[in-house]
Parts: C-alpha cells; structure tokens; sequence
C-alpha cells in the first residue's frame, strides 16, 4: 500500500468519527423512504419507467436557535445501458445497473438571527410561494423539475439565501439566489408535449436537427435572482404581494441555422436557445365562503424581448434569411382560481381554472386548462380512491371538437400499514388539434408504485 | 280547575327553566374545568385500534392556549413526521405537510372529517365550548355524576344531533360523552380516563374515542404535560408550524 492511499484512509476515518461525534451532538435524524416506480405504454406493453429510489433525509435542530436539513435521492433507473462487451465488464457497473444521485436540499435554518424576528435559511433550498395547487405563476425561484411530466409542480433545490421578518401579522420574505439553474424537461418522448408543431418550408427535408443551449454568464448582472414577498392576514383571507427578478427556467430558441447537405432541398438545423430575463409582480389569497376553501393566484410577467434570427449557411458564411420576435416584451398574466370541498360523505373536491401552464409564455401562447379531482378514503383511510382526477384544456372556446386536450389520472393508494405505500393508476390522454395532450395521445399508460417510509 | 291548571304550567315552565339554567351553568363549569389551564405543552401517543385489533401508533406534540389556539406536530410515524396543525380563532386553520413545502390554508368542511386517521374529527380536536355551541338539559342526578344532553344552538352546525354528556359532580370534569349522528343513532362514545389533579387543575391523562359505526377506537395517551409555562401567541403562529424541534 503506497503512502497516498494510507493518507486518503487516515482522511476518511477521521473524517468519519469527527462526523460520527457531530451527529451524535447534533441529535441527528435520518428518515427517508424506498420507492418503486413501473409505468407500462397500453399500446406495445413498452415499459417506459422503471425506477428504484433510495430518498434520505437528515435532519437536526439542537436548539431552538438553529436546525439543519439536506435530502438526498439515489436513483436506479432499470434500464441497463449496454451496448459492447467491455461495458458488461466495467467494475462500475454503470452500463449495466444506470443510476443517479440527486443532492434535493441542504441548508442551514437560523432563528431569530440578530433580531427576535429574523428567521435566515442558507443553502440548497425549494423555495415554493402561492396558494394554488401544484401550478403556482407566482413561484419562479426554484426551477421547475419536469423531469416527470406527470408530477408538474416538482421543483429542483437553489442555492439560495432566505431571510424571514416576522412584525405581528405580517411576513416580509427576502431572497437572493446567486447562480442560476434551468428547469430539467419531461423524459423521452414525454418531451414533445411541450414543443407545438411547427412547419417545414415547402421542398425542404430536416435530417438532423441539433441545439445548443447558452447559459447565462456566471456574473452577477446575468447569472443571479432576487425575489420579496409580503404576506399578511386580512378579513380573514391570508394575502400575498411579491416581486421576482431573474430568468425565465425554459430555454427559449433565439437562433436557427439551416444547413443544406445536398441540392435536393436536404438540410440540417442547428438551434440556438437561451433563458430570457424576466421580472413577476405577483399575489395571491386564499381563504373561505360558507366552508368551501377558496384560493387565487395571478403574476404578471415582464419579459426581455427577444428575437428569433434565422440564418443559412453558404459557402460564404451565415446568410440572415428572417429576423422575427421569440418572446415579446408586452407583458401577460398568468393566473389560477381554486377551491376545494368535503361533503359531508367525505367525497373531497379540488378544481381549479388555470390561464397558462408551467411552460407556457407570451401573451398569445397562454391556454385555459380545468384541473379536477375527486377523492375519498375508506376502511379507516386505509384505501384512497381517486376516480376522477385530471386535466381539460380548451384551445379554442368556438371550436371546442377539434381544440380540446385531457389527461386523466384515476388512481388507487392502499395503505396496508403504517408508512407503507401501494399505488395503482393511469395517465389517459385524448385529444383533436395541437395541444399538450393531443401530442402525447398515443401515450397512454399505467403505472405500479410501492413505497415504504422509514 | 282553569285557573289551577295555568298555575301548574307556569310553576312547570320556571322549574323547567330552573333545571335549563342548572344544566347550563354545569355545562359552564365542565368547559372552565377542561380549558382552565392558561396554555399546555404536552407529548401524547394516539393509538389507533381497528376491528382487528390491530394497533397503529401515532406521536405528537401539542401546544394549547386558551380554548382556541392549538397546534399539533406529529412526531411519528416516518410518513408523517413533521405534519403540523394549526389552529386559530374563528375557525382559521392551517396544515403544514413538509413534503409539499408549504403551509395550506384549510376551509373549514374539514371540520367533520377525521383528523390524521383518529376517530377525531377536526372539529373535536378543536376547543372545547360546549356551553356556547350547545344547549344543555339536566337528564339525571346520579351518586357521582350529572347526565346532561346537549343539542347544538339553533346557529350553530354541527354533525350530531345530540351528546349525552357525565359530569363529575365533585370537580365537574366531563368522563364520557355519547355523540349521536343526525338520524339519532349513536355513533361516537369518548372517555375521559386517568383524571388527575396537576397543580390547579385536573388533567385526564388518557381518553378514548370510539366510533362505533365503524368499530374503531383511537386511544390519546398524555406521556408528559407542562402546563402554565406562560407560551406567547408567538407559538401558535405560522413561522412555528413549520418549524422542526
């Protein structure tokens, strides 16, 4: 054994029991759970998602004045990856068993931080505002996680500074978020639910298509966020003001390159994409009439304008054919109104009208969606029925037959114990004309999930 | 024979009276008795017993102030941890659920649901205010106890039709109320059980709920109680419910 090796193991024991002492000081908590996730197209019996997770979560707060928390995802992905024999032999065994590690969270939480009333959270954070459920225009600060296009909602840990002034009923919220980080995207072909058809000038072929994607520099001025949010209690309803300063989590297409590879009319594209800056003025309520829950969220968006330039390659160099605009600078609202009810046989209700999906910006691209879900429990919640769970969307009111767009997700949960898990369900989508259902139509599937929490 | 006849009903309608008042001023009491410690903290195991006798064990921490602030954290078990409630005044009512990462506001149709699972309802988790949402009449005067039946003020929504609630006479601690649903059946019966006296006030350190339409019980059992240690309306507020201790 060489000298470095006995050096790197000095290293990791120490560093093990100086751990091991501070967990045992910090009254450490781990917690977590194990998931399967098996989701199987009705159409050619396809599995499209095998996913074994490992989530982790530790957590302290030895004293009253500060507490800690980071959550950690190990993912075994099911499909093996293998395409030679020297892959079937690397000790890794990556080609074979595809996994990830995703690092969710870890901050610091400090209370009452120089004044009784200043809560200060540091770290790796998920920073969710709004009322509404699941689809939130006033929440920009952590990037969207789309990984899932099932899960919208999910959103990705920033690395981000949070101070909490609490003065009697009302909260000012300040954030500061130095890099920016980009939304991820639905997996495989989940992805075009997102990408609207578009037209291929008449006599020209793509053969390949390619893009590159710009971030912003890793500057202050081009790379970094900032947000406020006040928050008060009035007549009742809980009330919410707040600004957002930042970019845009989506890549917008900036530039497109046609490449001609022969004189029939062949040709490759190469696009550009960026992240547009944009600024929210945002607010939300929430609150109750006669026992129903009502919420309402609205954001204005200020967008940078951008432009869409259009160039073909000659032997020249880039001829520029078409200079449009991508996004506008005009702004537009995106907003949500919710409620939610429980009869008095325990059937519960949340719908909620949404104007603008996650993915949707410009004034003229926002769609109206109807989210609905019924639900009841039984035998001691130890069964969750959701018959009816889903989405509408209407694209166009005056021809709602070939302008229409759902996805249903009707689901079983069975709780056999406590802390364990099983899930049975759909994802069903229909569709006419050009939507984000319509394009995953032919996707329909269903899915197995297990989980046990510990 | 007229004249007489007016005289008895009157007499009648003042001992009637007399009993409501009794009754009511009772039911006064029993509330004082229940909500007379100025603020608790207390760690409690609810236990859940299906028809099997199969038991789930639920932990928590509460924090109680007055007759209408309370918050509750679970402690236990794993896929509930750090699930928070929150309740406020005028029926303002709040779950934190740390997976989710935000605090929701909830409507008050909750009020008759269950509460995480226990045969609870929200709304008997919340105060205890028999006197001002009931009208209460003396049914009986036993050795130990006084029978009262309750029915909900003519303003006031409720899920059952009636209660029929003992009273200790000697410190007018509440020991056992039967819920009735909206038919008149009998549906949920709760004891109070282990009624100690702690400092001031007396404390039951174990109650039962039974549901007996579904043949379930959830048992609470108090582990440790601090009372009176002065809590500020701080602690009852949303930067603490979504704080872990």
């Amino acid at each position: 054994m060489n000298d470095n090796k006995i050096f790197q193991k000095i290293i990791v024991f120490t560093l093990l029991i100086i751990s091991g002492n501070l967990f045992a000081q910090s009254d450490l908590s781990i917690n977590g759970y194990i998931q399967t996730d098996n989701r199987i197209r009705f159409d050619n019996g396809q599995f499209s998602w095998n996913e074994n997770r490992l989530n982790l979560k530790f957590e302290g707060a030895p004293s009253d004045k500060y507490h800690f928390f980071s959550e950690v995802r190990l993912r075994g992905f099911g499909f093996p990856n293998v395409n030679s024999v020297s892959e079937l032999q690397t000790r890794e065994k990556n080609y074979v068993y595809t996994w990830g590690i995703e690092f969710r969270e870890a901050y610091l939480d400090l209370y009452q931080f120089g004044l009784d009333d200043i809560d200060i959270r540091i770290g790796r954070q998920i920073i969710v505002w709004g009322t509404a459920d699941k689809i939130n225009p006033t929440n920009n600060i952590s990037p969207d996680d789309l990984e899932d296009i099932f899960n919208f909602g999910a959103q990705l840990g920033a690395n981000a500074f949070k101070a909490d002034y609490y003065w009697d009923d009302v909260t000012l919220t300040g954030v500061f978020v130095p890099i920016f980080t980009p939304a991820t995207l639905p997996y495989g072909d989940y992805a075009k639910a997102f990408v609207p058809e578009f037209n291929i000038p008449p006599g020209m072929t793509i053969r390949n298509v390619t893009d590159k994607i710009t971030l912003p520099e890793t500057k202050l001025s081009e790379t970094s966020q900032y947000a406020f949010k006040i928050a008060t209690n009035l007549f009742d309803y809980d009330l919410s003001l707040s600004y957002y300063n930042g970019r845009d989590d989506f890549p917008l297409a900036n530039e497109i390159i046609i490449i001609p590879v022969d004189t029939f009319g062949t040709a490759d594209v190469q696009t550009g994409m960026i992240y547009p800056k944009i600024q929210v003025v945002g607010a939300d309520f929430s609150g109750s009439v006669f026992n129903i829950g009502f919420w309402g969220e609205g954001a204005m968006f200020l967008a940078d304008k951008v432009y869409m330039n259009t160039y073909i390659q000659t032997q020249m160099g880039l001829n520029p054919i078409e200079k449009s605009v991508a996004l506008d600078d005009e702004p537009y609202l995106k907003y949500v109104l919710g409620f939610d009810y429980t009869f008095s046989n325990s059937w519960y209700v949340n719908a909620q009208f949404i104007h603008g999906f996650i993915h949707e910006r410009g004034k003229d691209n926002l769609n109206d969606y109807i989210a609905i879900r019924f639900e009841k429990k039984f035998f001691n919640d130890k069964l969750k029925i959701v018959p009816i769970g889903g989405v509408v969307t209407i694209i166009d009111w005056g021809d709602i037959g070939n302008n229409y767009g759902v996805a249903g997700s009707p689901e079983v949960t069975y709780y056999p114990t406590d802390n364990i898990e099983l899930i049975f369900g759909a994802f069903i989508m229909m569709g006419e004309g050009d939507n984000m259902f319509s394009r995953i139509q032919d996707q329909d599937e269903f899915y197995i999930k297990a989980k046990v929490s510990f | 024979m007229k004249t007489i006849t007016s005289t008895f009903a009157l007499i009648l309608i003042f001992a009637l009276n007399a009993f409501a008042q009794d009754a009511q001023s009772i039911i006064t009491k029993s509330d004082s008795v229940i909500n007379a410690p100025k603020d608790q903290h207390q760690f409690s195991r609810m236990i859940l017993i299906d028809k099997d006798g199969d038991e789930k064990v639920r932990k928590s921490e509460m924090y109680q102030k007055g007759d209408e602030m309370r918050l509750v954290r679970f402690l236990s078990p794993a896929d509930q941890k750090g699930i928070g409630f929150l309740s406020l005044p005028d029926d303002v009512m709040y779950l934190y659920l740390p997976a989710f990462h935000k605090i929701r506001r909830i409507a008050s149709h909750v009020k008759n649901e269950n509460f995480a699972g226990t045969d609870f309802s929200y709304d008997d988790m919340s105060s205890f205010k028999y006197a001002e949402e009931y009208n209460a009449k003396l049914l009986e005067t036993k050795d130990d106890v006084y029978v009262l039946e309750l029915t909900p003020k003519p303003d006031i929504e409720k899920d059952y039709s009636k209660l029929i609630i003992e009273v200790r006479k000697n410190n007018y601690y509440p020991i056992k109320i039967d819920h009735y649903d909206k038919g008149g059946n009998l549906w949920k019966v709760l004891e109070r059980r282990k009624i100690e006296g702690k400092g001031n006030y007396w404390i039951s350190m174990e109650m039962e709920m039974k549901d007996l339409k579904k043949n379930h019980s959830t048992k609470m059992i108090t582990d440790k109680i601090e009372l009176d240690n002065g809590l500020s309306d701080k602690v009852f507020s949303k930067r603490n419910l979504k704080k872990v201790k």
